[in-house]
């Protein structure tokens, strides 16, 4: 017989003894021409699972189908009670065992709860929004430039609206910062700008006042700037946090008119608490702005080069994301066929879930740690159900007592079940007090872009989770201890009197529960070894700036009373040369948009040839820098030099490019004084030399390169850069209040907000991969502490029933050491089998985790060997106790017992 | 014991394709298992385990009945061979009409295009 026809002959064992006799043998042949067959086609090991799983339900099926009379009867309800009662009494005569037991569970059910609660909260619970499967997202794509997330112009987002009619709304949004001022201290807000139909779309009513309304949203005069004479006014509505914070929640602000960025702005209506712009983490929106405003947009003038919009439409009842991908589809083919940009960039438009979008990038996360804790659950499952087996090996006499005074094996099995569902129960108690503290723990360590965080806890879906989780478990644990409990050989355990152990078949399956639960702690262990790895390769990343002694910072420009580019240039000089001349300030520079800020500034550049053949174009992403920017971020200068005030003065087409572009424009050349074409202010493209090469700056996260970048002095994107970066030998946040007293003296009305060391940022960026790092990383300890101490339970187990054995073999002149040897070798036999089984499961089940990783793949040999080793060593440690204990029987006690 | 063939339905999808299996003649069980997957053009795979638990439930309610002596062919004597009963013809023609009577309910709700739609 071959290994795996020897397996599926052990499992057939499942089967009641009448129903193997006649099917065994046919059901082997079967199998066996099966697994020929599925070997054959490479899907082997995939027949093997299932195979597996087919047996153990219908064999345990088909066992309780025996009984069911069994366990129907056996006196009503009222007998139900009394086993009840038994069983507890059981527990409590034996409260050690109890003990242990329950904490094993409650670590194993308290992990589940607590990882389920996350579950619950971001991927499964509906999004707070009427209808929120009719919402969905639009990107903008260029796929013949690998760009998946782009924004929308608004003259594009019009004809998508009034074309759509599979839509019964289609709006857009964006998000920015400006100042308020008047009526006490400057503060800079988050602002999120909404066409006038985006809360009707989304079903949002505020909780005072009116929601707004078309008229909110119709454009000024061409040429008018907001806040100038003749200008119409914003409408906003106040988001329920701020109203509180700033207002005082009075409700008399209905009405009132504030100053943003110089113009007015009345307040029309407040949200109701709760209410965030939930958009996934590509849009880079702010999910929390401080208030809302209806966007006086021109879309008869606004041109089609200029994107900024984010789409959010519903569909309407019963269209599918498919029918509404094929009409935008058509419309996207008709706007790119009227754009040769578009055409050349292979333009298209995606439509995808709300939800799904929302949590994609979080998912993989979660997943992975769900898998983690129900190995964790699985792995204290099989802990208890060993401590179980052992346990019933000294009640064989108990159960056959019973049995001989008309216990039918039935009422001994629900007998035996009732007390693991009450163990189970017990430990489900103690579970959820563990989640509660769990969850506040997993929120403290939680990712900074782990969406609707507000909706974790512990509510009726996760406290039904638990408790099934918790019957489950037990019959998983309690089954087959129970099988093994009440059934049998009744007059042989009887006469035997439960001294030496029971037969070989419980030996068989304690030493399976062991093999199979070291399996599934070595899967853990090694994706905590593989979060490792990642988490090494993210830490020595070099990002291309040094993010150690910089202090950043925003400073909104109430553009109102600094209208022109010149105005906002002078003001910015004024700003650094300020702000650079505070004792302990090296360097301070401003960029637009920092990196690792979740901004976005991107568009073409391409050769020469682009002119004539549009396919040359390639996206890079554009950063408008102030001189010294590339000093104060620490970034190394590779080539040619950095900008001077020189170049922000006559705004010359001059730029810096990162190694990036340098190589794939000019492979193996100096990039500097070459030229190329830029497409970032100006409606076409226009040429600008390069005067230097910097190391490439990691920008959208610290775990992929990312985009290559062009910087440009600030004045020739009209003075934008807003957020600055301070380099300082002290600690950066001693200076926070000379750089506030600075910027109050150069203009009163100018706030400085999102304070904060940029080496937050670093950190937030790795986020993701601390939080699965830590997470799988203690899931992986548990599993590793509960498999060893089975082990060690086994291996105890197994030397007190040998100790007859050994102390004859010591009298016969067996040394210590080969004693020592010969348990220790059978633990690591057990651990071995176990590592082999839990290398191929993690071998087919780390590929999941392929997103979470950074720097090495799901198989990473180094990770697997590794951990494996470490796994055998502690394994052997756990052998060694019993075993030393085993070398030290005294033959002549040992032979005396009995 | 009921033996009106209504007081048996539903089926459980593997109990009906055992039987629509046995339709044609007695058949051991690989071959029944293989007539199953072939009629489903391999999107059903019914694992032994699953087969061998029905074929012995079918057996308990007098549907199916094992076989004395081999069948045609000079099949295999180690094998085990199942053939329909009276009852268990009548039972499965009794689910058919079933199934045939929540297909009619779908297609007059336009579940499946067709008459019914408005």
């Amino acid at each position: 017989m071959t290994w795996p026809e020897r397996l599926y002959r052990a499992l057939l064992r499942l089967y009641p003894a009448a129903f193997r006799l006649r099917h065994a043998d046919e059901m082997t042949r079967v199998f066996r021409e099966r697994l020929a067959d599925a070997s054959a086609k490479g899907s082997g090991v995939r027949y093997l699972l299932e195979t597996v799983w087919d047996v153990v339900v219908n064999g345990v099926g088909e066992r309780l189908w025996a009984l069911r009379d069994d366990l129907r009867g056996g006196g009503g309800m009222d007998g139900w009670v009394k086993d009840a009662r038994y069983a507890l009494r059981t527990l409590i005569k034996n409260p050690g065992f109890a003990l242990v037991a329950i904490v094993t569970m409650a670590l194993g059910i308290g992990a589940n709860t607590a990882i389920f609660s996350v579950v619950r909260g971001v991927l499964l619970a509906p999004l707070p929004y009427d209808e929120p499967g009719e919402l969905v997202v639009l990107w903008g794509e260029m796929r013949n430039r690998d760009v998946l997330h782009f924004p929308s112009s608004p003259p594009d987002y019009r004809d998508y609206r009034d074309r759509a009619d599979l839509f019964e709304g289609l709006s857009g949004v964006f998000t920015f910062q400006i100042a308020l001022t008047g009526d006490g201290e400057p503060e800079q807000l988050d602002v999120a700008a909404v066409t006038s139909d985006y809360l009707t779309v989304m079903g949002i009513q505020p909780m005072l006042g009116r929601g707004f309304v078309a008229e909110d949203g119709v454009p000024n005069e061409p040429g008018v700037q907001p806040g100038a004479p003749g200008a119409l006014p914003t409408s906003v509505i106040l988001s329920h946090p701020f109203w509180q914070q700033r207002f005082a929640g009075d409700p008399g602000v209905l009405g009132r008119t504030v100053a943003l960025g110089g113009a007015p702005a009345e307040i029309v209506g407040v949200m109701p608490p709760g209410v965030t712009l939930l958009m996934p983490p590509e849009a880079a929106l702010e999910a929390r702005p401080d208030l809302w405003m209806a966007a006086r947009i021109d879309f008869a003038n606004s041109p089609r080069n200029n994107v900024f919009l984010r789409l959010v439409g519903r569909l309407r009842d019963g269209v599918t994301l498919q029918q509404a991908q094929a009409q935008i589809d058509g419309i996207a083919a008709s706007l790119a066929a009227d754009d040769q940009v578009k055409t050349t960039a292979g333009y298209g438009m995606r439509v995808g879930s709300l939800h799904t979008d929302l949590t994609a990038q979080v998912r993989p996360v979660i997943l992975s740690l769900f898998g983690a804790v129900v190995f964790v659950l699985l792995v204290a499952c099989a802990n208890v159900s060993n401590l179980l087996l052992a346990r019933a090996s000294g009640r064989t006499r108990e159960m056959a007592v019973r049995a001989a005074l008309g216990g039918s094996r039935g009422r001994l099995l629900r007998q035996l079940m009732l007390e693991s569902v009450l163990l189970s129960l017990a430990g489900a108690v103690v579970g959820v007090a563990l989640a509660a503290g769990g969850i506040e723990l997993l929120l403290a360590l939680r990712p900074d872009d782990l969406p609707r965080v507000q909706e974790v806890g512990l509510d009726g879906v996760v406290l039904g989770f638990t408790l099934a989780s918790a019957v489950v478990a037990a019959l998983i644990f309690g089954l087959i201890p129970a099988m093994q409990g009440s059934g049998g050989a009744l007059g042989e355990a009887l006469k035997e009197r439960g001294q030496i152990g029971s037969g070989r078949g419980r030996k068989v399956l304690r030493n399976a529960v062991v093999v199979g639960e070291v399996s599934l702690s070595l899967v853990l262990l090694i994706g905590a070894g593989l979060m490792v790895r990642s988490f090494v390769a993210l830490s020595s990343v070099e990002p291309g700036y040094d993010a150690e002694g910089l202090l950043a910072f925003n400073v909104a420009v109430p553009f109102a009373s600094y209208p022109q580019p010149s105005d906002r240039a002078l003001l910015a000089d004024e700003i650094q040369r300020r702000l650079s001349e505070i004792p302990g300030v090296t360097a301070a520079s401003a960029a637009f948009p920092l990196p690792l800020a979740g901004q976005l500034m991107n568009g073409r550049y391409g050769p020469g040839e682009a002119l004539t053949d549009p396919e040359a174009f390639r996206q890079a992403n554009y950063r408008a820098v102030l001189p010294g920017y590339f000093e104060a971020m620490g970034t190394r200068l590779v080539e040619g030099r950095t900008f001077t005030r020189a170049d922000m003065a006559d705004s010359l087409p001059v730029v810096v490019v990162d190694q990036i572009l340098a190589r794939t424009l000019w492979p193996g050349t100096s990039a500097v004084g070459q030229r190329f074409l830029i497409r970032a202010i100006s409606p076409e493209p226009e040429w600008v030399e390069v005067v230097g090469v910097v190391e490439h700056q990691r920008s959208e996260s610290l775990a992929v390169e990312g985009m290559e970048t062009v910087y440009i002095p600030d004045r020739f994107m009209g003075s934008l850069a807003s957020s600055w970066v301070v380099r300082s030998s002290l600690d950066p946040l001693s200076l926070v209040p000379a750089v506030r007293a600075e910027l109050s003296r150069v203009d009163g009305d100018m706030p400085l907000a999102d304070v904060r060391l940029f080496t937050d940022d670093v950190e937030g960026a790795m986020g993701a991969t601390r939080f699965a790092l830590t997470l799988i990383g203690l899931f992986g300890a548990i599993a590793l502490a509960l498999a060893s101490v089975g082990l060690y339970g086994v291996l105890s187990y197994l030397v007190r029933q040998r100790t007859a054995e050994i102390g004859v073999r010591m009298a016969f002149g067996a040394e210590a050491s080969s004693i020592l040897g010969l348990v220790v070798g059978q633990g690591l036999g057990l651990a071995g089998a176990g590592v082999a089984l839990g290398l191929v499961a993690a071998s087919l089940l780390t590929r999941f985790m392929e997103s979470l990783l950074v720097g090495v793949t799901p198989t990473d040999p180094l990770t697997f060997g590794g951990i494996s080793g470490v796994f055998l060593a502690v394994a052997a440690l756990a052998s060694w106790l019993p075993a030393r204990r085993a070398s030290r029987v005294d033959p002549v006690v040992a032979l005396r017992q009995d | 014991m009921g033996t009106n063939p209504e007081d048996m339905l539903p089926l459980t999808p593997v109990a009906f394709e055992v039987l629509l299996a046995l339709t044609a003649g007695a058949a051991h069980g690989y071959a029944i298992l293989r007539a199953v997957e072939a009629r489903s053009a391999g999107t059903v795979s019914l694992h032994a385990g699953t087969l061998y638990r029905a074929l012995a439930r079918l057996v308990d309610a007098g549907l199916i009945e094992e076989m004395e002596g081999r069948a045609e062919e000079g099949g295999d004597e180690r094998r085990r061979y199942y053939a329909l009963t009276p009852l268990g013809r009548s039972v499965a023609r009794a689910e058919a009409l079933r199934l045939e009577a929540q297909v009619g309910a779908a297609r007059a709700h336009g579940l499946l295009g067709g008459a019914g739609s408005p």
